[in-house]
Formats: C-alpha cells, sequence, structure tokens
C-alpha cells in the first residue's frame, strides 16, 4: 500500500527492535526479551487476573461464557485459517460434548473435571467420524454439511425423543466452587491457544497449511490429505466438545438448545473482528464481544443487528481484524521515502 | 392421486424457493446466505404497501419485485463487489446480513402471527377427486411459468445468453467481452427477484414471520446441493426429488421426519455424488 | 439583581427543596420485579403487558405496604429470546442471572418461557434462593413435578397459570358434549413436535381411545414444517369429525387457512394456539379463522364474566395498550404482580422464605377465579367454577369475535359448527 505524493512514496519496515529480537539475539539484553515476551504475558496474566477484578459474579459468569466462546473461536480460526475447512457449525461440537458430559454426569455418576475431558476426547471422535463424509471435498462442501449438521441434530433428537428430547437433561452437578469453574474454564483457553499456536508452527503445521494453500502439491509428496484433515477436525472438535462439557457443568442442564445458531456465529463474528489468522485475535474478540452483547442487552434485538452491521462491516472493510492490525503497528512502521 | 397432486405442489414450492439462490450461484459463484431474509423482507413490503400504504394488491405486488431486485443489486454493488472470490468473507459477509435484516425487522415491530397477505383467489376446486385450493394451484402454474420463462430468458435473450456463458465458463464469457461484475449484479437482482416472487406466492398460504426466514434458507440450500450448485435445471429436478420424498415420507413413514428428509437427501448426495444431479463442477468429481 | 445575590438565592432554593418531603412512593426504595421475557413473541409480551398494567394500578394506589412504608414496585424486562429457535438456553439463563445480580432483582415474574428454559433456570433460583412465579408459556407438567420432588430445594418455584394436564381435561369435556350433542365419534390428532404438545397429544389419544372415540391419525409436525395438507386430506377422508391441534407455531395459520379453503368438516379444536388467541386473528386470516376453538389457558384473556374483576381487567388492558388481552401470560401475569403484593404484606418484609410461606396461603378471588397454590407443588389449583379455582377459559371465533364457550360457568355462547358440517 504505498501512496505518491510527488517524489516520494510510503514504505512499511520492520522496527529495529523486531529485527534485534529474532531468533538467539532476544536473550541480548532485557528489552529485547520483553518485546517479545510482553504482549503474551499481558494476555496470560490478564486472564488470569480477570477473575479476582471483576464486580460481581455476573461478570464473572459473562467472562466465563466469553471463554467457551473463545475456545469455539480458536477451533474456527484453527480450521479456517490453517487447514482452509471453513466451519460454520460450531453449535454441533458444543452439543455434542455438552450431551456426553451429561451422559456422563448423571449416569455414571462421574464428577466434572473427569467428565470434562472424557466428554471433549469421545466428542471428538464421534464429530469427526461424522464429519468425515465431506472431507474429501473441497471448496464450500464443508461449510454448508457443518452448517446442517447440528440443525439435523436437534431434529433427530426432537424426533426421536431420545436424551430427554425437547426438555434435556437436568440435575448436572456444579463445579465444586466458583473459582474452580472460572479457572478451568480460563485454564482450557490459554492451554488449547498457545498449544494450537505451537501445533501450527510444527511440522504437521506445515502440511496443514499446505493443504489449505495448495493441496495437489501435498498429493503430489506422496501425503494423505485426508488424514491431516482428520487430524485438523479432531483437534478443532475436542475444543468445541470441552466447551460444550463446560458448558453444561455451568449451568447444570443439557439440552438441545445447545446446538443453537448463536454458538455458531459468534464463534465467527469473534475471528474476524479480532484477527483472522492469528489464534489470539479470536480470544480476543470473544472476549470483546460477549461484554458488548451483554450491555447491549438492554436494547434488545437491536443488539443482534448491531452486531451483525460490525462484523459485515470488518469482513468488507477492515478484514484483516484488530489484533492484526495491532501486530502490524507493533511489529513494523511506515515512512516516508524518496523515491 | 393425492401424493402426485400435493408432491407436485411442494415440490413447485420448493423450486421456487431454490431458483433464486441457484441463479445467483451458478452465474457468480457467490452464495448468496441472505436468500431467506430476502424472501421474508419482501413480504413484509408487500404487506406495507397493501396495508399501510393500501395500495391495489397487484400494484403492491410489483413495487415489491422492483424493490426487492433493486436492494439486491444494491448489496452486490456497495458490499459483495468488494469481496468478489473470497469464499469465507462472503458466506459470512451474506450471512450477517441476513441476520441484520432478519433482526432489524423484528425489532421493528414485525413480530408476532399477525401479518399476512391475502390469498389471490379463494376456495377451493376439485381435480381428479382431490380437493385443492386455488392459491396452491397456482403456486404450481407460476412456477412452472417461471421456470419456462427462464428457460426462454436464458436461451433466446442476449442478457440471458450472457448470463448463462457466465455460469458456464467464466474466463470464456471474459474473453468474448462480457462484463463479469455487470452479470453479477443482474444476476443478484434477479436472484432477489426471484426470492420476492417465492414469497408473494407462498406467504399467502399462511402468515409472514421472520423465523421463516432462516427455514426457506436451509431448504434453497439443500435443493441447490442436491441438484448441483450452480445449474438451474438441476435445482428444478432436485426440488421434485425432495419434494416428492417428503410428501412420501409424510404419507408412509410419519410427519415426523419432514425436516430430516432435507437435510439427509444432502448428506447422502455428498457421499455419492458430491457434483450434485447436474453439477458441472467437475474439479470436485476428483476427490482430494 | 447581582450575580452574588443571585448564587445565594438558588442555593437557598435549592437547600429549601432537598428539606421539602418528597411524594411517599418517590422516597421510598422501589421493590425491583425481574421479568425474563421472549418480549418478541405473543407469550412474551402479552406478559409483559400484564405485568406492567399491574405494576402501574398499585402504584397509583399508593404501592406495597412493608414494614409501615408504602413502595413502589418497578419492572426490569429483559428479553430472552429463548422462543426463538436458534438461541440456546443458556442465553435465558444468562438473563435471569443478569437480573438476579446485576439488577437485583427481589423477585422474578414471568418467565423464561420455553419449558427448557424454565426447568434450566430452577436450580439457579435455588442457588440464589429467589421467589419466582411463573405465569406464561411453560405448560410442562414437569415443573411442579419437580417442585413436589425435591420440594426443599426448589420451593421458590410457583406457577399462576394452568398446564397442559388441565387443559386436556378442559378439551375432553368438551369433547364429550360434542359427541351427545352431535354424535361425533371420530378424532385426529396434529401436534408440532416439542415436549409438551407431543406429550399432550399422546395422553389425548389415550384416554380418548378408553372413551370409546375412534382416533383416526395422530400426526406429528416438526418445527418449521409447512405442509399439512396430507394430514387433512387425511382427517377428511377418514370422516373425522374434530381435530384436536396442539401447535403453537406460526405455521398453524397455514394449517388453519387450508382447513377453511377444502372445507374440511371437521371442527378445528386447537389447544395454546398461539396463532388464534389474538385477537388481530381474524383480520389476518380474512375470516377463514372462523368456527376455530383454542384455548387460552386462564379466563381474562378473552372477554367473559368469571369474577367482577375479570372485564375490569379486561377493559383497563384495552385502555392501556390499544388492544384487547392478548393471549396466555395477559391475566396471569396481571394477577402474580398482585398475589405477590399480597403475600409481602402479610409476611411484612421481601424474605425469601418467609414471602414463599405467605404465597402457599394465598387465598385471592382474582380476574380468572379464586386463586390458591397447591402447598406441595406451588401450582395454582385449578377448578371450573371461578368460585372454587382458576378457571380455564376456551374461546371460539363467531363472526369476527372471540366467544367463550368453556366452562359453563362463564360461557357466553356456545360451541358453532361451520356451516359445510351441517349434518
Amino acid at each position: 500500500m504505498s501512496v505518491k505524493t510527488g517524489q516520494h512514496r510510503q514504505e512499511r519496515i520492520d522496527r529495529g527492535i523486531r529485527i534485534r529480537s529474532d531468533g538467539i539475539y532476544a536473550l541480548m539484553s532485557w528489552r529485547e526479551l520483553s518485546y517479545l515476551t510482553v504482549p503474551r504475558l499481558a494476555l496470560i496474566v490478564g486472564m488470569l487476573v480477570l477473575p479476582l477484578v471483576l464486580p460481581g459474579m455476573y461478570w464473572q459468569r459473562v467472562v466465563s461464557i466469553a471463554c467457551i466462546y473463545a475456545l469455539l473461536a480458536i477451533s474456527f480460526d484453527f480450521l479456517a485459517h490453517f487447514v482452509g475447512l471453513v466451519c460454520l457449525g460450531g453449535a454441533f461440537f458444543v452439543g455434542t460434548g455438552g450431551y456426553l458430559a451429561a451422559i456422563l454426569n448423571t449416569s455414571f455418576g462421574l464428577p466434572p473435571l473427569v467428565t470434562i475431558p472424557l466428554a471433549s476426547i469421545l466428542g471428538a471422535a464421534l464429530c469427526t467420524l461424522l464429519l468425515l463424509p465431506c472431507l474429501p471435498l473441497r471448496g464450500v462442501y464443508f461449510a454448508i454439511v457443518s452448517l446442517m449438521y447440528p440443525l439435523f441434530a436437534m431434529r433427530v433428537i426432537e424426533a426421536l425423543n431420545i436424551l430427554g428430547g425437547t426438555d434435556g437433561i437436568l440435575g448436572i452437578d456444579s463445579f465444586s466452587s466458583r473459582w474452580v469453574e472460572q479457572y478451568t474454564v480460563i485454564g482450557a483457553v490459554l492451554l488449547f491457544l498457545f498449544g494450537t499456536r505451537r501445533l501450527v508452527n510444527m511440522d504437521i503445521g506445515l502440511v496443514l497449511r499446505g493443504v489449505k494453500d495448495n493441496d495437489q502439491a501435498i498429493r503430489a509428496s506422496g501425503m494423505n490429505i485426508t488424514r491431516y484433515k482428520t487430524l485438523a477436525v479432531f483437534i478443532a472438535s475436542a475444543m468445541g466438545c470441552m466447551g460444550g462439557a463446560i458448558l453444561v457443568h455451568i449451568y447444570m442442564w443439557s439440552g438441545i438448545s445447545q446446538f443453537a445458531l448463536d454458538f455458531s456465529i459468534l464463534p465467527i463474528a469473534a475471528t474476524v473482528i479480532g484477527g483472522s489468522g492469528t489464534l489470539a485475535g479470536a480470544v480476543i474478540g470473544c472476549l470483546i464481544l460477549v461484554p458488548i452483547s451483554e450491555l447491549l442487552r438492554d436494547f434488545g434485538t437491536l443488539r443482534i443487528v448491531f452486531y451483525a452491521v460490525i462484523l459485515m462491516g470488518f469482513i468488507v472493510f477492515r478484514s484483516e481484524g484488530l489484533l492484526v492490525y495491532g501486530q502490524r503497528k507493533y511489529h513494523q512502521f511506515q515512512r516516508w521515502t524518496r523515491l | 392421486m393425492e401424493i402426485l397432486i400435493y408432491g407436485t405442489i411442494n415440490s413447485a414450492a420448493l423450486a421456487l424457493y431454490a431458483l433464486g439462490f441457484a441463479m445467483v450461484y451458478g452465474v457468480s459463484r457467490l452464495p448468496n446466505f441472505a436468500h431467506g431474509a430476502l424472501f421474508v423482507l419482501s413480504g413484509f413490503m408487500t404487506w406495507y404497501f397493501l396495508n399501510s400504504l393500501e395500495l391495489n394488491y397487484f400494484i403492491s405486488i410489483i413495487l415489491t419485485l422492483i424493490a426487492t431486485g433493486v436492494i439486491g443489486a444494491l448489496i452486490y454493488q456497495f458490499i459483495l463487489i468488494r469481496i468478489r472470490g473470497m469464499e469465507i468473507s462472503e458466506i459470512m459477509a451474506t450471512y450477517a446480513m441476513g441476520l441484520a435484516i432478519l433482526e432489524g425487522l423484528r425489532w421493528g415491530g414485525f413480530k408476532g402471527m399477525t401479518y399476512t397477505l391475502p390469498a389471490f383467489i379463494s376456495g377451493s376446486v376439485d381435480v381428479f377427486g382431490v380437493s385443492v385450493d386455488y392459491q396452491r394451484l397456482l403456486v404450481v402454474v407460476i412456477g412452472g411459468a417461471v421456470v419456462g420463462l427462464l428457460w426462454l430468458f436464458t436461451h433466446y435473450t442476449r442478457m440471458g445468453l450472457a448470463l448463462r456463458g457466465m455460469a458456464q465458463d467464466e474466463r470464456a464469457a471474459l474473453m468474448l467481452g462480457i462484463d463479469s461484475d455487470r452479470m453479477a449484479l443482474v444476476a443478484m437482482a434477479f436472484g432477489s427477484s426471484l426470492a420476492a416472487l417465492a414469497a408473494i406466492c407462498l406467504l399467502p398460504l399462511g402468515n409472514i414471520v421472520v423465523e421463516a426466514g432462516y427455514n426457506v434458507l436451509i431448504l434453497a440450500i439443500a435443493v441447490c446441493i442436491v441438484g448441483g450448485l450452480g445449474s438451474w435445471m438441476g435445482a428444478v429436478l432436485a426440488a421434485f426429488l425432495i419434494g416428492f420424498a417428503q410428501i412420501l415420507t409424510v404419507v408412509y413413514l410419519g410427519a415426523h421426519f419432514q425436516m430430516v428428509v432435507a437435510l439427509l437427501a444432502i448428506i447422502v448426495t455428498l457421499i455419492i455424488r458430491p457434483s450434485g444431479l447436474f453439477g458441472r463442477q467437475k474439479e470436485l468429481e476428483e476427490r482430494v | 439583581m447581582k450575580i452574588k445575590e443571585l448564587r445565594s438565592l438558588v442555593v437557598l432554593l435549592v437547600a429549601f427543596f432537598m428539606i421539602l418531603p418528597a411524594g411517599p412512593a418517590a422516597a421510598e426504595k422501589p421493590i425491583v420485579i425481574g421479568a425474563p421475557l421472549s418480549t418478541a413473541f405473543l407469550y412474551g409480551w402479552a406478559a409483559e403487558r400484564g405485568m406492567k398494567l399491574a405494576v402501574d394500578e398499585i402504584n397509583a394506589k399508593g404501592g406495597v405496604k412493608v414494614k409501615g412504608a408504602m413502595r413502589p414496585f418497578s419492572v426490569v424486562v429483559i428479553d430472552t429470546r429463548d422462543l426463538e429457535p436458534g438461541v440456546p438456553v443458556s442465553d435465558a439463563l444468562l438473563a435471569v442471572e443478569k437480573l438476579i445480580l446485576d439488577k437485583k432483582a427481589d423477585f422474578i415474574i414471568g418467565g423464561p418461557v420455553r419449558s427448557e428454559a424454565a426447568l434450566a433456570a430452577m436450580p439457579l433460583l435455588s442457588k440464589y434462593k429467589k421467589v419466582s412465579i411463573l405465569t406464561t408459556g411453560v405448560l410442562t407438567p414437569a415443573y411442579h413435578a419437580t417442585v413436589e420432588k425435591e420440594y426443599d430445594k426448589f420451593k421458590y418455584c410457583f406457577r399462576i397459570h394452568g398446564e397442559a394436564k388441565n387443559l386436556v381435561g378442559e378439551i375432553f369435556a368438551n369433547f364429550d358434549e360434542l359427541k351427545e350433542l352431535y354424535k361425533f365419534n371420530n378424532l385426529f390428532i396434529i401436534s408440532q413436535d416439542v415436549s409438551h404438545a407431543r406429550g399432550a397429544a399422546n395422553l389425548v389419544k389415550d384416554i380418548a381411545t378408553k372413551k370409546g372415540w375412534n382416533v383416526t391419525g395422530l400426526e406429528i409436525y416438526p418445527t418449521g414444517a409447512s405442509d399439512f395438507s396430507m394430514g387433512l386430506l387425511k382427517a377428511k377422508n377418514t370422516q373425522a369429525e374434530i381435530i384436536n391441534i396442539w401447535m403453537d407455531m406460526p405455521e398453524s395459520a397455514i394449517l388453519l387457512k387450508q382447513w377453511y379453503d377444502l372445507k374440511i368438516p371437521a371442527l378445528p379444536f386447537g389447544s395454546t394456539l398461539a396463532a388464534a388467541e389474538q385477537p388481530g386473528f381474524w383480520k389476518a386470516t380474512d375470516g377463514k379463522g372462523e368456527y376455530t376453538l383454542c384455548n387460552v389457558v386462564n379466563a381474562g384473556n378473552a372477554p367473559s364474566e368469571a369474577t367482577p374483576w375479570t372485564m375490569k381487567f379486561y377493559n383497563a388492558y384495552t385502555q392501556k395498550w390499544g388492544v384487547e388481552p392478548e393471549g396466555l401470560g395477559s391475566s396471569s401475569s396481571y394477577m402474580a404482580v398482585y398475589v405477590l403484593k399480597d403475600a409481602i404484606e402479610r409476611a411484612g418484609g421481601l424474605d425469601s422464605v418467609k414471602v414463599v410461606t405467605e404465597l402457599e396461603k394465598t387465598d385471592v378471588m382474582g380476574v380468572y377465579g379464586r386463586l390458591r397454590f397447591n402447598p406441595k407443588s406451588h401450582q395454582v389449583i385449578p377448578a371450573t367454577d371461578p368460585k372454587e379455582g382458576a378457571v380455564g377459559s376456551i374461546l371460539q371465533w363467531q363472526a369476527g369475535k372471540r366467544v367463550v364457550v368453556y366452562p359453563k360457568s362463564i360461557a357466553t355462547g356456545s360451541i358453532q359448527l361451520p356451516p359445510w358440517m351441517k349434518k
């Protein structure tokens, strides 16, 4: 993006400190180290401290819900920008994880801290199995199928009246205390965020990104694309299922409305606004959107119109998102140079 | 006999829902997730012209068709043109727009179940011993007319041929001097008007509610996938397939499973023949 | 006057007005009623309007007497959107929590409106020990059954409107009458695929079969289905004389219009047929809704003389909101506020446990009869005579008006058959 004005143009170059903190040179001094670690530490410490500083239980609950949405957003971002699969049905993961956790808790009596990981893994296996038919396909098909699945699941449960039907499953245990509840979910978010970031920079991550950019090249290298896509979907759905399992334990209830469209759409909006392609952007987007959504509750339906319009605006005009913009400003600067 | 007649009616309804979506996708590869929203919006517009402005029914219909077409064109020109080609963004932007329109209508006071459009003709008639009401017969007639006119339009008029060329092969069309953006604009306007037409024919059967927007979208997508994204004739054929499947399910299995049929059809299609009945996207045939 | 003198005058005036005692209602802290409702839907906004009408009336008379002071009510409504299909129940629960924790609601009246959400909200209400009176929407018998089963945990939950089992009983009273009068014997049931509708439909089928009715079909339609042709044709072909409809989705209008156009010789007898409850139904269907029967669950939602208060409420509502009471939720929400006022005054305070005890002792002659709660299940006690308990209302659309045809004690008309059904 350069603008010619007379004999000058704008150019964007990396900041000095960025180059100085590349690789092993980061250990040179505290300044370089802090340049690299401060943003990450700010996020981690900020999130860990959040439950302690918020006024009142209501806002703490809002943060828990935001973190559940954040798990979904990370999974969406991971699939969309690192594997090329647009998943419009995050609600399916939430519902599956939620129901599994509910069943494990009420029928087998397992405590919440056991049902959550168990439900995530079992749920991920189930979701991946169900999404398997459309993994070999490209383009917009995965998006549509994943959009349909939650609706399908809702109808099936309604029609067959299984799993509590439209009443849902009640009587699920809650967490032993407020703090356990919040730190579980915040811990999960931080774990998955940084874990996924590490994943996409390893070899497997490279293959996944190759699948997104040029799958024929991956195929030509003799690697089975479907296998890698399956792995990616497994990881993403594990995150979603964990979100669902935690939700069920917070509210002590599980029902077909866990497959609601809201769980699919809000993570997407958060990713777009927060910065697509950077997993942390998804988390930040959620932390912004959910509280704003709550604050706007007084406006009733207008709040949905509001965030749909904002989402549209961001997609069309500022599709890079907040975090990408922030990163750019942090790492680079613009200046005028002579031609 | 009843199955035949009501199956045809159901199929005609599905075809009307799906044609708008199929047209837009076929010409410009743009999945218009605001289709359902435009459907509901045009219903409320007709209601407004009819009841608040007290215009003649026929004039209200014509005005709505034109207005919805214009809205579609504006949406394309100001929003979609900037993100054309980026699939993820297109889907999300059109979905967000649909959401904004639907929730905006709800906030604007269009809630409750008392908004309806009057039927064109009231009463019923016996066809081969089965009683059918006039409005439903009209749906079949209008549906057939639309398909027929669409066929004629795309085979014998310049604009129609240009649209068809665009749908078949974008590069070749560009080489022949057909402007891709202009064609996409026209397709979007047409698609929106088709959505409005569907609304006008089908909404008098019941009432206008915002929730119908989501249902219409799902049905339109289901029909288009089964028929092959991008093929208009495929959409019509798929409408018949799904329409009859639904009616047969209701009669023999139980009304319970009606909606499941549509969703099942999509999944089966994707497993067996991903490009749908008449899909021309041969790349999909090559599984990755 | 010079500036300095002006300033001191202003200060004196302000001090004077601050010392003056303000009006009694304005000086006292209001009692906050939290109302989690789905305001974009009939059952939600009807409840909101009923509640606000009652609150305005009570505040105009001075408010609620608590420990010698008169405190006004104030209503905080939050739209839970829980009747929308795409919204998760957790949204509704978050709204309830916002009311309790953020808006400091003292009592919860009204919702959540969806059965699933209301059941899920019970543990929340028990956790925060907030008294809640459910007044609209939730029809599932599971609600008061849960209260009875775990009384100590869920004693804060009350329901002041009729529930599905009552409705079934009322319907059968009418069916029996129709059987006697017109020798009807064939029954066709159409229901929506939601828990309370499906449960009720199956119950109706069982009871009908035991009573000798010939049930010619039971069709369950998923939410969002828009084509009922085959169902209606089946009803016609099997000579059904009554079609029992359990549907509160908007697509019921499609069903009713088609029934009229095809002139099916069967009486459409609906229960919680939300589309048909509203005064605007007649115009909306161009009169094709005539002869439709529907159950508005409690008297007062349609004009009748159940008690002296009924028409007073009816007319007050019409005057304030410009439309007649619209359906399930209007009269029950109105009464809930009055019943709560009564309980607070007898308890002498806002303490939840004391209010619960007083609510159990409620015995008020309200808009739809004598209101008492079952002390074990906290469900309002129903009856067919307004002097005994809470009466329901079944109305039929006749010549553009909603005519109450049941119970006989308050009926203003009787069931009419459409002209093409006259034998």
